[in-house]
């Protein structure tokens, strides 16, 4: 197991499309913490009408709960890591080198959970620095306290270890790696939200729903219309997310893993 | 002493309404070269494709070295296989491909500048394979099977896109390899390549096996295209 978990590892590694992708990951989340504050703070913006602005500390949780916000390159990383195999014809020495599948994707489940913590980590990081620079241009402003931190690096380090297996499991799954990408992101993005605009009680299971507890951080109901309280509280919402990734790999090694590699 | 190192028996294998296929049963002598021949269609690569556990057969069995080739333990290092012209990452580099499946099988990345000399390809050792000649993937697939050195080859269409010279590289190679003892079970359709080149042969047409013999015994005086053309008609008419 270990000899493969090295040979997946340099396959992470050696591609030039896993470095773009941690590099737009650190991106997007800094979108998420920077866009926030300037919207909150612009003469026209909710800071100055109905909603706090970053004076506040409602305001402030709201800009750095987004610092977890690249969990979606996880889910996106852990498919490539499996469709990748089937994409470009890989699989078939991959399963002439360790027959057994099911060895083969217990190593990419282990890789794909380092390499999501990883880009977690490094998103996390991009997003706070941006997010305290943007910070200091629209002085003065609430503290960021270190619980508010902490709340969102564990979040962000438990999703990324858990988002990149679910993304193996679902790449197992739907081996089309347009197909499984496209669908991640679409049900990530828009679908999810109006599942939960339609059944709001289901909310708190789905993928994000259970992300939002994970980061477990409240932006004031009056001001957001969210409240935390509708969430699951960390250890349930990580237990949500395992499950997602244990149904999607039990059911891949069920199906599709068993079926004929032509 | 020569020993049974693939079998195949009463072998089926049916896609929906196909029966790729049929009942085959044959066997592969250590230390020989055994052409596996037989049109577009044949039941080749199925076949092929079963023996490795790629493909699950409908019916009977395949076999390497007298049991499956999941069984086998460490089957890099005894049996390597070409099976098309992927099987490697294109935006890699050819050593990048090679160090993934050698760290697969903790082999030393030594062996790989071994397996790229091997196959005449070492300049080429740190180019992309997106940008490679079908020829020179045919060379990076043989090196991969070379990696763990085994004992036994399996290659499916191995000529596949080769321009003459690269035939006659390979059918050096081939010789080479098979000089050193090792079991080749090799597909084609380059009928006159094969003929010097193997030493049985497997002939299969429609998922069946028509004939398995030596290659003298399959010939009886004619040219191996002869042989197999009647060998392939009389069964189909």
């Amino acid at each position: 197991m270990s000899a493969l978990l090295k040979s997946e590892l340099r396959k992470l590694i050696y591609l030039r499309a896993n470095w773009l992708l941690l590099l737009w990951s650190g991106l997007f989340a800094a979108l998420g913490t920077v866009a926030p504050i300037l919207v909150l703070n612009s003469d026209n913006g909710p800071g100055r009408g109905v909603f706090s602005g970053t004076e506040t500390q409602e305001g402030i949780n709201a800009v750095f709960a987004n610092a977890a916000g690249g969990y979606l390159f996880a889910l996106i990383l852990g498919i490539l890591i499996m469709t990748n195999e089937y994409r470009h014809g890989t699989a078939v020495g991959t399963f002439l080198v360790t027959p057994k599948r099911s060895t083969v994707l217990v190593a990419k489940l282990i890789a794909a959970s380092l390499a999501g913590l990883v880009i977690q980590l490094f998103s996390f990081l991009f997003a706070i620095t941006s997010g305290f620079i943007a910070l200091t241009f629209f002085e003065p402003h609430a503290p960021v306290p270190a619980e508010l931190l902490f709340k969102v690096l564990r979040a962000s380090a438990i999703s990324g270890l858990v988002l990149g297996i679910v993304g193996v499991g679902l790449g197992a799954l739907v081996k089309n790696q347009i197909a499984a990408v496209t669908g991640a992101v679409i049900w990530t993005l828009i679908v999810e939200g109006l599942v939960v605009a339609f059944v709001e009680s289901i909310g708190k299971y789905l993928p994000a729903g259970a992300i939002t507890g994970l980061v477990d951080v409240d932006f004031g109901e009056n001001d957001f219309n969210f409240s935390i309280e509708n969430y699951l509280t960390p250890g349930p919402a990580t237990l949500v997310l395992l499950g997602y990734a244990a149904l999607f790999s039990l059911i891949a090694m069920r199906t599709t893993l068993r079926r004929d590699l032509d | 002493m020569s020993s049974v190192k693939i079998e195949f028996k009463n072998l089926s294998k049916r896609y929906k309404d196909v029966l790729a296929v049929s009942n085959f049963s044959a066997q592969v002598q250590s230390g020989r070269v055994t052409g596996f021949l037989g049109p577009n269609g044949a039941g080749k690569s199925t076949a092929l494709r079963c023996l490795l556990g790629l493909v699950n057969p409908t019916g009977g069995s395949a076999a390497v070295n007298g049991g499956s080739y999941s069984q086998l333990q460490d089957p890099i290092h005894k049996v390597g296989a070409v099976l098309d012209s992927r099987g490697f990452h294109p935006g890699l580099t050819a050593k990048q491909n090679l160090k993934i499946m050698a760290s697969a099988s903790d082999i030393n990345f030594s062996r790989i500048d071994e397996v790229l000399e091997l196959v005449d390809l070492a300049s080429a050792a740190n180019k992309r394979t997106k940008g490679f000649s079908l020829g020179m993937k045919q060379r990076l697939s043989l090196a991969i099977a070379m990696l763990g050195d085994p004992e036994i080859l399996i290659l499916d269409e191995p000529a596949n896109g080769l321009d003459p010279l690269g035939i006659v590289w390979l059918r050096e190679f081939l010789q080479k390899l098979a000089g050193e003892g090792r079991t080749i079970l090799v597909s084609s359709h380059q009928l006159a390549e094969m003929q010097n080149t193997v030493n049985d042969v497997l002939i299969i047409n429609k998922g069946v096996l028509v004939a398995q013999g030596t290659i003298k015994e399959i010939c009886k005086g004619r040219s191996l295209e002869e042989a197999f053309l009647e060998l392939t008609l009389r069964k189909s008419a």
